[in-house]
């Protein structure tokens, strides 16, 4: 009895958490490493908090927003089943055809609406896009957990440490899932690492077999999760077969493999192919049919294994590799690889995008410019360079699929902006990898006796601790100037100038960040609450794409295109409409059956060389600069136009060069067709009556005199009441101007007849 | 607390402390921090001068140290500094004023392009990186020439003079004590200043004035590499006690002590002298440059 309850007892002192001071110091740090990301990736809320309410970064998450709106009102899966299985069709985008959501990605909404119920549940009231806001900070911080336990798995807890601070840190990743940014990418990021660490656990010979089975049970449903988050999911997959090929070509094929790998896939791509948008063609799609050939060929070398006749080892593998490219040809032939292969080798080589100007206008889409690269690497890119080498020298499974990872994401990092993203977290354990490899002798020096010799093979060179010391030192400072003191962002810390930037919308457009933009540019959102407060839901406001997320789920009106993209025929109308003059606009307009068109227009000031006046100028970070994209797109078109009679062939334009040309002091001069063109009169316009209004209390005059659009008459023009002192105050000078004009149908019928 | 190795070229061959060119590198980084702090050097186009440059010292003395502790090989040597080259690139393209030419008295400018960002200013950072790691091994000789040339270039660019001057000084001084031979800088000294005259001369602008400076290095290492490219042999010069000879041509050293019996600080003073006058030159031309161009 005596020694039961003593036992007992001592049983009960052993539940005392077990630690060390290393321990604490490293969970200390990675505590430190998350706070750091949570809180870098919250800055943008200081512009957030004067309006009252938190909003979402540019124009994509607003898409995502309106999905997680519709699966919280009407239930989880009710943008798939709506309408007898044919999806949710928000007639609200697009008019008329409106915008099919049955084709959306679903983990991300689904995500965000499931959490937001339970929490809604458990009474936290709290406004659905103020938490779908705060969703991106909360999973990237998760990745940063994610990606330590990536790194300790591969080289210790150090590399873990150091590749979440590299994660936490990722100009590029951090841009993608700070406030606001409601975006596929953040789950994105956070699937690719669960199943990276999950798969690579998985195919651990040293686990047992229950442990391996039940990781790739888990490696599965992240893969398929991913599948459901990313489009770029197939980058993933790719990586995985060759991965997995790479590890047959060194000979380290064992059942285990085989096993985990048809687990892991089997069920990612049974779930995947149950999403409604991604369906059963994507098991014949030219990036997921290699997987099937990988698990043909993981059984030809479990058949190989056993003894088996060295003619039948020859047959079989003829008959396969007659039977895998005999498959590949036939489904080529059949046209089922065309659709999603173009997408795939559009990023592969990046040349073809770059003709198609509808994707080439966006930013994200273009060919990253080597500088790009460098901004976001720095001078740490010396220690990425340290991590593949360390990597090659010592290739255990890990570390192949590290340097595959790094190579491949690195190649399509450089092929598209966006994909920068995908390249951070490869970035971050291989230079994380690089920097323990490099500093290893010398902090291992630095622990242990001073005066340890080293034989080098001309001299021999003592190397005390303090020298060691000062190796680590230097790299300390080179990471100094790679986190805080980058030259290449003039010294402001990186990170800083990535995340200190307001929401799009709440800085009205402006490329104003930090203490440049002192207090939120009301503009936008005056011109969203007026629309919402005067206008219908169902009136069409026309307005290029880039507004149209905001007009339709902030301003509550019926736009007709937005960054969806879905209709390029209506987009091309839609530069038609900006491009062509007036009566000719009118035309497409009323096929639309708009009542409203919007212009955004920013202006900046020039005083006269005696300071007696100012003169505004547009400054181009609206309409006025992205008129040249509306020129081209529609240019596209041409054709088209011509042979619907909507204008005849001297009207007619191919891109921005039939409207006008740089003169000699490269400052852009319109010509006849230029002025008038629709946007230029509401542009000008614009800008004239800002001019007028400010004038009251200063000498103001618009660099060229404003024409007054015919058929169009102000409804609301936001910003008109900002004055010069405010503008500089406030916007460091610039002036937003967003101009809503009432379409004057009676007007133009009066007229035509 | 430095390794320490002996000197060959002095009786007795006695222990001297190796890598000082570490505290230069130190404290150059902490002198431009401190000129970044002071705001003395404000970031233009986004890009901040001294912080360019301290990363790029920064980084010659990381190879160097590594050099110095484990013998980099040959090919890693070579390109290495390549990787130092991106931040001046970074720097050049946000100026939109840079200069992408260069202008050759007598041949007239040489536009470069693009290629200037691309091949002109890695090429420059990798040959003076090399060629002024390569002109070593006397007392004085691998701190004094660079010193000279760094002097020139900084003579040429008042407005740039600041950046460079505590750094000059206590690299001066460091020399001071290496041409006694009481220590040597060793390789992250010698890649350390190389990269410093590289990027200096980089963000100054002075391609032209540099590439005057640095022909005897030029010279120099096209004589040991053409040698290792034909005979492999390497050049190697004779102590015989008091004074320095070799038998052959194959390296600047040996071929001013060919049959030529030289103390080890004459020899430096005469390649000293070789440094100063081409530096001198490289001066003389800048400030000129426009008047010969009307002649």
């Amino acid at each position: 009895m005596k020694e039961r309850l003593v036992n007992g007892l001592k049983s009960f002192g052993r539940l005392r958490i077990q630690t060390n001071h290393a321990s604490i110091i490293c969970y200390s740090a990675l505590l430190l490493i998350l706070f750091i990301a949570f809180t870098i990736r919250v800055l943008p809320i200081r512009w957030e908090i004067p309006t009252g309410t938190l909003r979402l970064n540019e124009f994509d998450p607003y898409y995502q927003f309106s999905l997680t709106n519709k699966m919280v009102q009407d239930g989880l899966f009710s943008p798939y089943l709506e309408n007898d299985g044919q999806g949710w069709i928000n007639y609200q985008q697009w008019y008329p055809g409106g915008l099919d959501m049955f084709n959306s990605l679903p983990s991300l909404p689904m995500t965000a609406a499931v959490l937001y119920t339970i929490i809604s549940w458990l009474g936290v009231n709290v406004d659905l896009m103020a938490f779908c806001s705060l969703f991106p900070v909360i999973f990237g911080t998760i990745s940063c957990l994610l990606i330590y336990l990536v790194g300790k798995d591969m080289g210790g807890k150090s590399v873990g440490l150091f590749a979440a601070l590299f994660l936490a840190l990722a100009p590029s990743f951090l841009q993608r899932t700070a406030l606001g940014f409601f975006d596929t990418e953040v789950l994105g990021i956070v699937g690719l690492l669960s199943f990276t660490l999950l798969f690579l656990r998985a195919i651990d010979k040293n686990r047992t077999l229950r442990s391996s089975l039940f990781y790739s049970a888990g490696a599965g449903l992240a893969l398929a999760y991913f599948i459901g988050a990313w489009g770029a999911a197939y980058y993933l997959l790719g990586l995985a077969v060759l991965f997995v090929f790479a590890l047959v070509l060194l000979k380290r094929y064992s059942q285990r493999l085989l096993l985990s790998y048809s687990l892991t896939f089997g069920l990612a791509l049974g779930i995947a192919v149950n999403i409604p948008y991604i369906s059963l063609d994507y098991l014949t799609s030219a990036v997921v049919l290699p997987i099937a050939a990988m698990f043909l060929m993981l059984c030809i070398l479990e058949v190989l294994r056993h003894n088996v006749s060295s003619r039948t080892k020859v047959m079989l593998t003829a008959a396969s590799l007659i039977a895998v490219v005999g498959g590949f040809v036939a489904l080529w032939q059949l046209g089922y690889m065309e659709g999603i292969a173009g997408k795939f080798i559009s990023v592969l080589d990046p040349f073809v995008r770059s003709a198609a100007p509808l994707i080439e206008s966006v930013a994200e889409h273009r060919i990253s410019a080597w500088g790009n690269i460098y901004y976001e690497l720095g001078l740490g890119i010396i220690f990425f360079l340290a991590g593949l080498y360390f990597a090659l020298r010592n290739p255990t499974n890990r570390n192949v699929f590290l340097l595959l990872f790094g190579a491949t994401s690195l190649y399509f990092a450089a092929s598209m902006v966006r994909l920068l993203v995908i390249f951070a977290p490869a970035f971050g354990l291989l230079a994380a990898m690089g920097i323990l490899g490099v500093m290893k002798p010398f902090y291992t020096l630095l622990k242990e006796t001073p005066q340890l010799a080293i034989k080098s093979k001309r001299r021999l060179a003592r190397v005390s601790k303090e020298y060691s010391g000062v190796v680590v030192f230097l790299v300390f400072m080179l990471l100094v100037t790679n986190f805080a003191f980058s030259p290449q962002s003039g010294g402001v810390p990186r990170v800083y100038g990535s995340a200190y930037s307001p929401l799009t919308v709440t800085a009205s457009s402006l490329p104003l960040s930090g203490d440049h933009l002192s207090e939120p540019a009301q503009e936008w959102l005056d011109m969203l609450s007026w629309t919402r407060n005067n206008l219908q839901s169902t009136t069409v406001v026309c307005s290029w794409w880039d507004y149209g997320y905001w007009l339709s789920i902030m301003g509550n009106v019926t736009t007709l295109a937005d960054n969806a993209t879905v209709n390029s025929t209506q987009i091309e109308n839609i530069g038609f409409i900006f491009m062509a003059p007036e009566n000719l606009s009118m035309v497409m307009l009323e096929q639309y059956n708009a009542k409203y068109i919007l212009v955004f227009t920013t202006l900046g000031l020039a005083s006269s060389s005696d300071g007696s006046y100012y003169i505004a100028q547009s400054v181009g970070y609206g309409d006025e600069g992205k008129w040249s994209w509306m020129a081209r797109i529609s240019g596209q078109a041409r054709d088209r136009f011509i042979q619907d009679g909507y204008l005849s062939e001297d009207e007619a334009w191919t891109d921005e060069s039939d409207f006008g040309a740089y003169n000699d002091n490269g400052a852009w001069e319109w010509n006849n067709a230029g002025t008038n063109s629709t946007v230029y009169k509401l542009l000008s316009w614009a800008k004239q009556s800002w001019v007028d209004n400010a004038s009251g209390s200063y000498t103001v005059y618009a660099d060229e005199e404003g024409v007054e659009p015919t058929y169009f008459k102000q409804a609301y023009f936001a910003g008109l009441e900002l004055t010069l002192a405010e503008a500089a105050a406030k916007y460091s000078g610039l002036i937003p101007v967003v101009a809503l004009y009432e379409i004057d149908w009676d007007a133009y019928y009066a007229a035509t007849g | 607390m430095f390794p320490k190795v002996p000197d060959q070229h002095k009786t007795g061959k006695p222990l001297i402390p190796n890598g000082i060119g570490v505290l230069y590198v130190l404290f150059t980084t902490v002198y431009l921090f401190l000129i970044y702090f002071s705001g003395i050097a404000p970031a233009s186009n986004g890009v901040s001068e001294p912080l360019t440059l301290a990363v790029c010292i920064l980084f010659g003395g990381f190879m160097g140290l590594l050099d110095d502790w484990m013998d980099l090989k040959w090919r890693y040597k070579a390109f290495m500094p390549l990787i130092a080259a991106l931040p001046l690139i970074y720097l050049t393209l946000a100026d939109p004023f840079a200069r992408t030419s260069i202008s050759l008295p007598l041949l007239g400018v040489i536009d470069f392009g693009q290629a200037y960002y691309f091949l002109v200013i890695p090429l420059i950072i990798m040959i003076v990186t090399n060629t002024v790691n390569m002109l070593g091994g006397l007392n004085g000789l691998e701190s004094l020439c660079p010193a000279i040339v760094l002097m020139g270039l900084m003579a040429l660019s008042p407005m740039h003079l600041v950046l460079m001057l505590g750094p000059l000084i206590f690299w001066l001084i460091l020399t001071g004590f290496n041409l006694q031979g009481k220590i040597f800088v060793g390789n992250s000294g010698s890649f350390a200043m190389g990269m410093t005259v590289a990027s200096f001369a980089v963000i100054t602008d002075l391609k032209l004035p540099l590439l005057i400076s640095i022909i005897p290095y030029v010279f120099n290492s096209s004589l040991i590499l053409l040698t290792i490219f034909f005979t492999k042999n390497r050049a190697k010069v004779t102590f015989d006690g008091k004074k320095l000879v070799a038998d052959h041509r194959k390296s600047l050293v040996t071929l001013i002590t060919y049959r030529r019996p030289l103390t080890e600080r004459k020899v430096v003073a005469v390649i000293s002298l070789i440094v100063l006058f081409f530096t001198l030159a490289a001066v003389a031309t800048s400030l000129l440059g426009p008047h010969l161009a009307f002649s």
